[in-house]
């Protein structure tokens, strides 16, 4: 059992760590849909990919991950917060359109004060995934169980 | 307030809902006594402010708060009433896993239905009901360790769970028994000869692949019919036979040709897998109809169109009048008044690049001042363009076709044409120069009018038209009478309401553009007698903009204070309700679809059917057909 719990501890930081490679490959993707010329549907599909499917799909295994591995409760809550903020990604776009009364041709002013967020709210996601990621390892050297009297 | 504003401050106040519940548990779970009062009470107030909201957009109609109604607010309400209770009285210790179960409520409840989309079924709010349930258990056991009673609250948990995701994969009911089939859509051809005093108008269209040079120098790799992009223009006088002969090269992909907006013959229709089987290369079809609507429109190809069309197998297809003067030379430019300078103008945009027919920069014209000029405006991308025009007033004469009923001045007001739409914009030269602008863009297509002239008047390098007021041609011109009205018995009533969900589209689960709930080919077709009267209310509920396009009929836009509009693509922008009717008057089965190419590939199409017609065999495999 205890040596089930160290393998999935291991598994753990694995997955935090695809989890911030992810992260980084966004920032990544960003910049190449940013600089593609012509702009069309297609500069940031590599973007909306990983946005979309890869990040959230490992911020939710990595959860899973966190639990099996029997991190204390609030490092599981930890863990979950990349995944929430990734769904906030989404939201600040929608959100930011629509409050802000763009159009597909043009964008307003409010429109962008709101969808800058978008960068912040990325940086932030770093910021707490590289948390999740020092606290995961951290965990590694920790007991596996409560040590039975001997 | 917009309905789409409410529908965004809606989803705000959740999103602030999800927080303050989340944050008034973790509080609690951390023993900090006053955080959590006030964050509980920040919780209620939110979820009161998220009632009266929901309250606000319930007026403008049932389809934007559905779920909100029957699912997200009863839950959160209830779990937030049983948090606050606990801890009046019975402290914040005890409220901790309370409160985790109102956060974790609130947030399926804004989460399940961006997910799913419209509308909530019984099987989706068990299945997110579940998932609020787990995460609770899952919160109570990281709490309250090992002594929390979670293990056997999980199995009834699961239980729920799989009950709601077997209910959502039931198969829907098929509806109404198929009747027999007396027509299959390859017997409704075109008449072989043409009206009275028309005469037959043969083109050969090949498509292939070529690389096209736009006017500026740039050139770009296309698809094609007959080597150009757009392809050659198809013009005809009222009662001409068109006959068109399309023939493959190289697209291997296949194409066809959909003669947008015209209401031919449902088998001339090119809808492959629908009317015909795509013509693959070295095949050929022959497409015939008879000219009997005058005005601008346009064909495109309809396979894989969503690529084919953005990358060039399009054209203008134009029919003017029967000229009275009979010894006008119908051969050069059939019907076309010798002294109305008469322009089509396709806006389409080549990757990246947006042209107005081949010119992507400025394109000059030098016209008499007096003459009469007439500007056919076709959108051949998948989403709306703006269109001014600046220094002169002008009438717009004809939208999707159709002649207005005694239209205004325009002077100052911008165009706004949906994906597939068309606007014929009509006025005299004047003295000074004339710039069409797209987008309000002065650095992009334009086409200019005396542009030498430029510095006489106000024109497009001294006007900014950004600001310019969009025109409402709901109230443009003045009312005509109509076949039939808002007050008139409808024999049918269909509602799409479009929104975005995870749905199968061609058997393949992706996050797909759905109508009713479900994707391309699971939405229900609208069935329909011939004769039958029918009323189609549209509702867009997601934030993007869906030009919605009939085949076969053109419809009346209902409840319009100016001239009647009778419109073949009709933008639907977030928020809105259309309602629009027609006549069965066209027999067959027709795609009934999302104008935005890439929407109707990820599952926004379904079709018209007419009772008593089927599908010919050999039409080849439906999940191509659009």
């Amino acid at each position: 059992m205890a040596a089930m719990t160290s393998v999935m501890r291991r598994v753990y930081v694995g997955i935090v760590g695809l989890l911030l490679a992810s992260g980084v490959l966004q920032f990544y993707f960003a910049a190449v849909g940013a600089f593609a010329r012509p702009r069309t549907d297609d500069s940031f599909s590599l973007h909306l990919a990983n946005g979309r499917m890869v990040f959230p799909l490992l911020a939710v295994l990595a959860i899973g991950a966190a639990a099996l591995a029997k991190a204390p409760g609030r490092l599981i809550g930890l863990t979950s917060v990349p995944l929430g903020l990734a769904i906030l990604q989404s939201l600040i776009v929608a959100v930011g359109n629509a409050l802000g009364g763009a159009t597909e041709q043009r964008t307003t002013p409010l429109a962008l004060a709101i969808l800058g967020l978008h960068a912040i709210n990325g940086m932030i996601i770093m910021g707490a995934t590289s948390a999740v990621m020092a606290r995961a390892r951290a965990l590694l050297s920790a007991p596996t169980a409560p040590a039975p009297a001997r | 307030m917009s309905t789409l504003s409410l529908i965004a401050v809606d989803l705000l106040v959740a999103l602030v809902g999800v927080g303050t519940w989340l944050g008034a548990a973790i509080a609690a779970a951390s023993g900090r006594t006053r955080a959590t009062r006030f964050l509980a009470v920040s919780a209620v107030a939110v979820t009161l402010v998220r009632v009266a909201v929901v309250g606000v957009l319930a007026g403008r109609g049932w389809w934007f708060v559905q779920e909100k109604v029957v699912f997200a607010l009863p839950l959160v309400v209830l779990v937030g009433a049983v948090a606050v209770v606990v801890l009046g009285t019975r402290g914040v210790a005890a409220a901790v896993v309370p409160l985790y179960g109102a956060g974790f409520a609130a947030a399926v409840g804004v989460l399940s239905p961006l997910l799913t989309g419209y509308p909530m079924g019984v099987g989706q709010a068990l299945a997110s009901l579940a998932v609020a349930a787990g995460a609770t258990l899952l919160a109570w056991r990281f709490t309250a360790g090992p002594a929390a009673p979670t293990r056997r609250l999980l199995v009834p948990v699961i239980v729920l769970g799989l009950v709601g995701v077997g209910l959502e994969l039931l198969p829907a009911s098929s509806g109404a028994a198929d009747g027999p089939i007396r027509t299959v859509v390859s017997e409704l051809r075109g008449p072989a000869t043409p009206a009275p005093g028309g005469s037959v108008r043969r083109f050969e269209l090949a498509a292939r692949k070529a690389s096209i040079t736009l006017a500026s120098g740039t050139s770009v790799e296309a698809w094609t019919y007959n080597g150009s992009a757009p392809g050659p223009e198809i013009t005809a006088v009222e009662g001409d036979l068109i006959e068109v002969t399309l023939t493959n090269v190289d697209i291997e992909s296949g194409v066809t040709l959909h003669w947008h907006g015209y209401d031919v013959p449902n088998a001339e229709d090119g809808a492959p897998g629908v009317t015909q089987a795509a013509v693959l290369p070295g095949g050929r079809h022959v497409y015939r109809f008879l000219a009997d609507q005058v005005g601008t429109y346009w064909y495109h190809t309809h396979q894989v169109s969503s690529e084919g069309v953005r990358r060039g197998l399009f054209g203008a297809l134009v029919v003017r009048p029967r000229p009275t003067d009979a010894g006008a030379d119908a051969d050069a430019d059939p019907g076309a008044d010798a002294d109305t300078v008469d322009l089509t103008l396709p806006v389409h945009t080549f990757d990246g690049i947006v042209t107005l027919g081949t010119h992507d920069g400025v394109q000059e014209l030098t016209v008499a001042p007096g003459r009469p000029v007439r500007l056919r405006v076709i959108n051949t991308d998948s989403t709306p363009h703006r269109v001014s025009l600046v220094g002169t007033e002008f009438r717009v004469v004809a939208v999707d076709g159709y002649d207005l009923h005694e239209p205004g001045l325009v002077r100052g007001e911008a165009l706004r044409v949906p994906a597939g739409g068309r606007v014929d914009l009509s006025f005299p030269v004047p003295d000074g120069a004339v710039a069409l602008l797209v987008d309000d863009d002065p650095a992009r297509a334009t086409l200019w009018i005396n542009g030498d002239r430029a510095s006489t008047v106000d024109t497009a390098a001294s006007v900014d038209t950004t600001g310019w007021p969009e025109l409402n041609l709901l109230a443009y011109g003045t009312p005509a009478p109509t076949p039939f009205g808002p007050d008139s018995a409808f024999d049918r009533d269909f509602t799409l309401v479009l929104d975005r969900g995870l749905a199968l589209v061609d058997g393949v689960p992706m996050f797909a553009q759905t109508v009713n709930g479900a994707g391309y080919p699971n939405i229900p077709d609208q069935r329909v007698r011939e004769g039958d009267l029918v009323r189609v209310t549209v509702v867009n509920r997601s934030i993007e903009t869906h030009p919605w396009h009939l085949h076969g009929h053109r419809v009346l836009v209902l409840g319009t204070t100016g001239s009647p509009l009778w419109l073949d693509t009709f933008d639907v922008r977030p928020g809105e309700v259309w309602r629009v009717a027609f006549r069965a008057d066209n027999p067959g089965i027709w795609m009934n679809h999302c104008h935005n190419l890439d929407h109707a590939s990820q599952g926004m199409v379904l079709h018209l059917s007419y009772e008593g017609v089927g599908s010919p065999e050999g039409v080849g495999t439906p999940h191509h057909g659009h």
